[in-house]
């Protein structure tokens, strides 16, 4: 069953994520600026480990984040298209 | 129907929050909720500890001594006595240095089931196959 | 349509966490589907009657009304409810008083659920 897990933070402090493997993640609260920054020149390694990426367009413009400018990897969607990612591209979920 | 298996994952250690301790208090009334469904529906749990969430799970816990709480200890004694299945991340208590024997265990109190200390690969198994992940 | 289960566990003002919670709870039950949503821990907080919504604070009171207006269900762990002061009799109304098997009991006709934690 494809599992989808958002993730909240930016430094993220542990490696659940890796371990939990899942198929596709959702960038929410903080966890927008993998979108958005680049750390060191660098973009954010999830970028280059899921290929089903979302970000909350209500956090990144929270944040001051113009939504067309995020990597291209990421699909934006708003709260509406989170629900259709939520019951549509994913199976189950879970929250970091 | 019948039932629906749910993975909770505990990543951060026990005490300084609430959050890692209420999944396994969530965990255990598994044993109750047949009350609010139809006859043959359950909800079985399997109760994982990865990450930094296997550090708070040993044993001679004065918590209730200390703090007036329940200690965790207690509380993975009552898994063992509802059948709860729980798994502890080996690859984890090595890396942190904690003894498997130094785990609780519930046999003298009856008892059927212990905790179990396994891979990571066997607590993927259980996130993968369960209807449900949730995580603590 | 389906149902979505929310474990909501973080605590009220200043959280983001509890409104996304919220704000996901709201976007699912316009959509049609069926939202279930379970407080525990300090999020349980958000069910006391009488909060006062100063601009900059978040609050549960107007949140939790008009959602339920709209069909979401709210239901609070009365031991961390009461354990926090909150009493039934100065709760929000409409808010579903019970203990951590009723979460369980949503998860098991859920199609989809969500465990956001505390802190």
């Amino acid at each position: 069953m494809k599992l989808g897990v958002f993730v909240s933070d930016f430094e993220l402090t542990n490696d659940t994520l890796d371990r939990v493997g899942p198929d596709g993640v959702i960038l929410v609260a903080n966890g927008v600026y993998h979108a958005a920054l680049k750390t060191g020149g660098n973009a954010s390694p999830l970028l280059g480990k899921y290929s089903s990426l979302y970000a909350l367009s209500d956090d990144l413009e929270t944040r001051g984040i113009d939504p067309s400018t995020v990597d291209s990897k990421v699909k934006v969607v708003d709260y509406s298209g989170l629900v259709d990612v939520i019951f549509n591209d994913f199976e189950k979920i879970a929250w970091l | 129907m019948g039932d629906v298996n749910c993975a909770f994952v505990v990543q951060q250690p026990q005490y300084k929050g609430e959050t890692s301790r209420l999944a396994i208090t969530h965990a255990i009334s598994y044993q109750t909720v047949e009350i609010l469904l139809d006859d043959g529906d359950t909800v079985t749990p399997t109760l994982n500890f990865i990450g930094e969430g296997v550090l708070g799970l040993t044993r001679n816990q004065t918590a209730m001594e200390k703090y007036g709480i329940t200690s965790t200890e207690n509380h993975l004694m009552n898994c063992c006595l509802v059948d709860l299945e729980v798994n502890v991340c080996k690859e984890d208590l090595e890396k942190y240095g904690i003894d498997p024997a130094t785990l609780p265990d519930a046999e003298e109190m009856g008892a059927d089931v212990s905790i179990n200390v396994v891979p990571m690969a066997d607590i993927k198994a259980k996130i993968d196959a369960a209807r449900h992940v949730l995580i603590f | 349509m389906g149902k979505l289960t929310i474990g909501c566990f973080p605590g009220l003002v200043g959280n983001m966490s509890y409104d996304f919670a919220l704000k996901l709870a709201e976007a699912a039950k316009d959509k049609g589907h069926d939202v279930d949503v379970w407080l525990s821990g300090n999020a349980t907080a958000s069910i006391a009657a009488g909060q006062k919504h100063l601009k900059d604070y978040s609050t549960g009171e107007q949140h939790l009304t008009r959602l339920m207006e709209k069909g979401v269900n709210f239901c609070t762990c009365e031991a961390c409810s009461v354990a926090r002061g909150v009493k039934k009799d100065n709760s929000v109304e409409g808010v579903i008083w019970s203990a951590m098997h009723w979460y369980l009991g949503s998860i098991h006709g859920a199609d989809r659920v969500l465990q956001i934690g505390g802190e």
